[in-house]
């Protein structure tokens, strides 16, 4: 019965192998400054720690080797009982656990196969950019009043979205420098004259990513411009010339520069 | 007589760790890491492209796995703790013999083994094997990521005394946990409730106590936790992951200005996003300008303990019919605790 003892091996191992390839991961994520594509920075030390004790076990189970033959029939005999496959089960039980182990297999290889990366404007799509609230510690319009020219040219796409929620009055906006990094998103309702320069938010890890977007109207943008590049956009809000758009005030790009993506693509 | 059979079954105990095949296993158990590891930066920079849909769906659902598994291997170390290191009389002794105490005092034990919801699975299987009742364990299972100082701690960051949303989580957090116990303590049939196997296993345990070397079991049950656990959490990503990519999020949130829509919308929103109790509160934060705060206390009560990826996870311990029962069960409480709340806001 060659292929019951495969499978017999693989019950046994599946965990050290599956937990090999996150670790494996997350170290490797880690070395290369990658982790926060994916967690908060403040779980990073975390991760990094249960990821090396996660190391050692998986290192010992190895060293215990392969634990059968000698005296630990007993629990070669019980795994088989309970979990491979066998005729008491029914076609449907099989068919489960042989998909569950595929999907497993292919997600493990995924992570050490495919290159990392940031959220795409499908997920902003399916957020709906600006659609809640802020967090808590967001600049408010009476702080910005206060601020120097030079704070707003440090205030990001988060900073600037929370102005907007708060104020639509042009006069506030007038002589405020705007100068902002992100990736392009297209209006919902304007496509053809506005796009977004738009970050994704992480509070804890990128599932919960919420796209933040400062409007751009800049007519015929898609010439220039492709959908998840990465630009830096200078200029300073006005009233939103566009008619379809229900964003009121946008920005007047002085210049929109496409860029690399950064080390931080996430705001946190 | 019983140390004679043993060392009678187990002749190379004590030496196994020196066998030359066990030296063997260990090289190419390294070798096997050390080529994952190889495979890994030889493929960092692929340019593969990939869809932006499809892409995404690996990047969420990775994003799941890698946030969950440090507290994934920290619930299987502290089962380990409670399993092998920690004398079995120890814990029972401290226990209050009725059963309504017994399980209030259990619902605590989150203060001292503080872990996420995912890591609580390993460990409420460590307690049934050293002698919890099952439905004790579901107690524990449903109180320990809401009444732990992490999870207080970042929902006080989060909230403050606002609109008693702390206060409504650990008083709510804490009745739902007993009344779901409560509930499930008039069964039977325990061990009816456990899965085949899982069952199976503690009769194994119970059998083979104190057997072998606390090292060599200790890893063994890393391997065993590990195969159990891990293949749950995997699916339960992917399952995660694909929701996300798929259901607009705006469904959702124009829901939220109603006192009973708003509760079931977070409701729905906590089971899709399986985010951990330790920091759902920062991730609901933004929500609660829109959202009532009835339903945010929902969110916070319902979402440690009932989501994609928990059920996935907690299947492996008990039985279907158990889970729908305690889903619908926590979803009924946990929706009567919002409406209440938003009564009273």
């Amino acid at each position: 019965m060659p292929l019951l003892k495969l499978l017999d091996g693989l019950q046994r191992w599946r965990g050290v192998v599956l937990a090999s390839t996150v670790v494996v991961a997350t170290i490797w994520l880690a070395l290369t400054n990658q982790l926060i594509l994916y967690i908060h920075p403040r779980y990073v030390v975390f991760t990094v720690i249960m990821a090396v004790l996660a190391l050692v076990f998986i290192v010992a189970s190895f060293a215990l080797g392969r634990d059968g033959g000698d005296g630990h029939a007993h629990d070669v005999d019980h795994d088989h009982a309970v979990e491979v496959p066998s005729e008491r089960q029914g076609a449907l039980d099989r068919a489960v656990t042989v998909a569950a182990i595929v999907v497993s297999v292919a997600i493990g290889a995924s992570l050490v196969i495919v290159p990392p990366a940031t959220l795409t404007s499908a997920t902003s799509d399916q957020r709906e950019i600006n659609s809640t609230g802020v967090g808590a510690d967001v600049v408010s319009v009476d702080d910005a009043n206060e601020a120097s020219e030079g704070a707003f040219a440090a205030f990001t796409v988060l900073d600037w979205a929370s102005l907007l929620r708060q104020s639509s009055d042009t006069s506030f906006y007038d002589g405020k420098p705007v100068d902002v990094v992100g990736f392009v998103t297209a209006d919902d309702d304007d496509p053809e004259n506005v796009f977004y320069v738009s970050r994704f938010i992480v509070t804890c890890c990128a599932v919960d990513a919420q796209p933040v977007g400062v409007p751009v109207y800049a007519p015929g943008w898609q010439d220039d411009l492709a959908l998840d590049q990465w630009v830096r956009a200078t200029g300073e809000f006005t009233t939103n010339p566009s008619r379809l758009s229900s964003q009121a005030i946008a920005l007047d790009p002085d210049d929109i520069a496409v860029v690399g993506v950064p080390d931080e693509p996430y705001l946190f | 007589m019983t140390r004679q059979l043993e060392s009678h079954q187990h002749p190379h105990e004590v030496r196994r760790r020196v066998t030359p095949g066990s030296v063997v296993w260990l090289a190419v158990g390294v070798l096997g890491l050390l080529g994952l590891f190889g495979l890994r930066v030889a493929t960092a920079d692929l340019g593969l492209a990939v869809p932006n849909q499809l892409q995404d769906f690996l990047t969420l659902s990775t994003s799941v796995i890698v946030e969950s598994m440090p507290f994934v291997v920290l619930g299987i170390l502290l089962s380990i703790a409670v399993q092998v290191w920690v004398p079995s009389s120890w814990m029972m002794r401290f226990m209050p013999r009725n059963p309504f105490a017994r399980r209030a005092v259990i619902s605590l034990l989150g203060v001292f083994l503080p872990v996420c919801e995912c890591g609580n699975v390993p460990l409420a299987r460590g307690l049934i094997i050293k002698g919890f009742t099952v439905s004790e364990s579901m107690t524990f299972l449903l109180a320990a990521p809401i009444l732990n100082p992490i999870t207080i701690i970042t929902t006080h960051q989060a909230f403050g005394w606002d609109d008693n949303i702390l206060v409504a989580r650990i008083v709510g957090g804490f009745l739902i946990a007993n009344v779901v116990g409560w509930v499930f303590s008039r069964h039977p049939n325990q061990q009816g409730l456990l899965t085949e196997r899982f069952a199976s296993e503690c009769r194994i345990a119970d059998a083979h106590e104190q057997r072998d070397a606390r090292f060599s079991r200790s890893v063994d049950l890393f391997r065993r936790e590990a195969s159990v656990i891990l293949p749950a959490l995997f699916i339960g990503s992917v399952v995660a992951g694909g929701i996300q990519v798929l259901v607009p999020r705006s469904v959702l949130v124009t829901l939220g200005s109603n006192p009973l829509w708003s509760i079931l919308a977070m409701m729905v929103l906590a089971f899709i996003i399986s985010i951990c109790s330790n920091v759902d509160a920062f991730f609901v934060l933004p929500f609660a300008s829109t959202f009532m705060p009835g339903s945010i206390v929902t969110f916070l009560v319902f979402g440690p303990v009932i989501d994609i990826k928990m059920l996935a996870l907690m299947r492996t311990t008990f039985t279907t019919r158990v889970l729908v029962q305690v889903t619908v069960l926590v979803a009924l409480l946990s929706a009567l605790l919002g409406l209440v709340v938003n009564a009273l806001a």
